[in-house]
């Protein structure tokens, strides 16, 4: 690519100036302000005063309360969720990857159209599907198989549903980049000397692509650990998930400071655990895999 | 053999009931908004009264003048300083090039929770929270990573010469800026305003944060009214959504491959 020979300062400057200004003002300041606001004092019925104190992070890391029903469990959700979505994207991500033409630019433009339509969209659809009263138990009761509704949205199993439908995508193009990336002579190496599929799989395609599901399950696990637009649109209104009572905190309670210390201590717990899961992964298979290519 | 045949069927149907769980929401979503029975599945019968109550219903007209007029002032912002920003860092070598593409990423590197939290505690400090300006601004933030990724991509392909070629025969850099950068980088423009446009009007998780209670969103008055009211035109109304969305995604796909233009973004 080609850029001008000689460097043009001011005006290059001048042409960051705007996107600079705005990126500073409501990306960056406000990340550095909610730091600065998890140390206030928090004043019951007033808004807060500024000081430097640790109450929010005690409240929260200081109660077993928030640290096993908020902490832990929506690591829980999030690992299982994670799990989840990695059992449905790789036997798509393994399909695509063979099939070629119209039926790959389906699967693609599938895969894709959900980060275009939109959370309520598709929150609408589920909804629709499983609500009481909704599609499932309208249908079912229309044809005398139940007799009162059961209960699929507004509660766990609704969030754990949504959060691994949304997941799904991410995950299987992850992977897709990752298997596309295997040389496809080495599983045809091993049909050669007669191993079933499966044992192609477990031997070849699993190790190889780990990678790409190491990555994948990063992105999905970050994203549902910190996930409060899902748990507030298909959850129960008490769902101790971390990042929905961050929002509760600020824009229902309007205790900032609590919210912001919550928020910060999601941000440090995802960082810990990402860092411990590569450090896993790293003793566990880079290595080993390191060696046998 | 048989038993490999019989793995490779059910390893088939697996992958068809993944592909059916992606697709059924919608699917279903749209089957309902046109079934005159509602929920009741199988279909009764064809019908257009959900899409009668939905898009005459004063909530949604004006959730959807709302998200209109949102969704272009923020796209047109994002595109104009994005495309500023790679002109900067592209065409005339600004300095700290990666800081200033890390800079430009990073609505997209923080999860959208973290970023409208403190979008919103700020602006409140600012006095600003819940106000049109607000809302505006954060929508602009928020699309800037996505136009900027695709004004790169468009100017990766482009030949400076010609921009050196237009100054030599005396061109100034405003008509060199009209009548050769923009006409050749146009696709990227218009596919990088499209995909602005729908990430906007589609957004719920910063809106949720920033939108003023007179002035709300078309995502954000559907969730309340899934919330309070429950009835198909609901459905009527996500299938206009999703018609929205699919033109733009047919479009994007024409102009410059979906993947391209959406490969990695986050919802």
């Amino acid at each position: 690519m080609f850029t001008l020979p000689v460097t043009r300062g001011r005006l290059a400057f001048a042409l960051s100036v705007p996107a600079l200004t705005l990126l500073l003002a409501f990306v960056v300041a406000p990340l550095i302000w909610i730091v600065r606001v998890s140390f206030y004092e928090p004043i019951a019925g007033a808004y807060m005063r500024p000081a430097w104190v640790l109450d929010n992070y005690v409240q929260f890391l200081g109660s077993v309360w928030h640290l096993q029903n908020v902490l832990i469990f929506t690591i829980e959700v999030a690992v299982l969720t994670t799990i989840l979505t990695a059992l449905l994207a790789y036997p798509l991500a393994m399909y695509m990857a063979r099939v070629e033409g119209w039926a790959k630019r389906v699967l693609m433009t599938v895969m894709l159209a959900p980060l275009l339509i939109g959370l309520v969209s598709l929150s609408y659809g589920w909804i629709v599907i499983f609500r009481g009263g909704g599609v499932l138990n309208a249908t079912a009761q229309a044809l005398g198989l139940i007799d009162a509704p059961i209960q699929y949205m507004y509660n766990m199993r609704g969030v754990i549903i949504l959060l691994v439908y949304i997941g799904v995508p991410y995950m299987t193009l992850t992977l897709l980049d990752a298997i596309e990336r295997i040389n496809p002579s080495l599983v045809e190496a091993a049909k050669i000397c007669r191993a079933s599929p499966w044992v192609a799989f477990v031997k070849i395609t699993l190790p190889l692509s780990t990678p790409g599901l190491y990555a994948g399950c990063c992105v999905v696990f970050a994203l549902n650990f910190s996930a409060f637009a899902v748990p507030l649109m298909v959850g129960a209104p008490n769902t101790p998930m971390i990042g929905l009572m961050a929002y509760r905190q600020a824009m229902e309670i309007n205790n900032f400071p609590f919210a912001g210390s919550i928020a910060i201590i999601m941000t440090v717990a995802s960082a810990v655990i990402l860092i411990g899961f590569s450090g896993v992964m790293n003793k566990l298979f880079f290595t080993r895999i390191g060696k046998a290519v | 053999m048989s038993a490999l045949r019989l793995g490779d069927v059910a390893f088939r149907v697996l992958v068809c009931a993944i592909i059916l769980f992606l697709v059924l929401p919608v699917v279903v979503t749209m089957v309902v908004s046109f079934n005159a029975g509602g929920f009741v599945l199988p279909p009764t019968g064809f019908s257009l009264k959900w899409y009668e109550i939905a898009w005459s219903s004063n909530e949604f007209i004006s959730g959807i003048q709302v998200s209109l007029i949102l969704g272009v002032s923020a796209s047109l912002l994002a595109n104009i300083v994005a495309f500023m920003l790679v002109l900067s860092i592209y065409r005339y070598n600004a300095r700290a090039k990666q800081a200033l593409t890390l800079l430009a990423m990073s609505p997209l590197l923080v999860p959208m929770t973290i970023l409208g939290l403190s979008m919103y505690i700020f602006l409140a400090q600012l006095g600003l929270a819940g106000g049109k300006s607000a809302l505006l601004m954060g929508h602009v933030v928020l699309t800037l990573p996505f136009a900027f990724r695709i004004l790169t991509a468009s100017f990766q392909n482009y030949d400076g010469t010609l921009d050196e070629a237009a100054a030599n025969v005396g061109a100034s850099p405003v008509r060199t800026l009209f009548s050769i950068t923009l006409p050749i980088i146009k696709t990227g423009l218009i596919a990088s305003f499209v995909l602005c446009f729908i990430i906007s009007w589609n957004d719920f998780a910063l809106s949720v944060f920033l939108a003023p209670s007179d002035w709300t969103p078309l995502p954000i008055q559907l969730y309340s009214y899934i919330k309070f009211q429950y009835d198909a035109a609901g459905a009527a109304l996500v299938s206009t959504l999703v018609l929205v969305s699919a033109v733009a995604i047919v479009l994007l796909d024409r102009l410059i491959g979906l993947q391209a233009a959406i490969g990695g973004s986050k919802g």
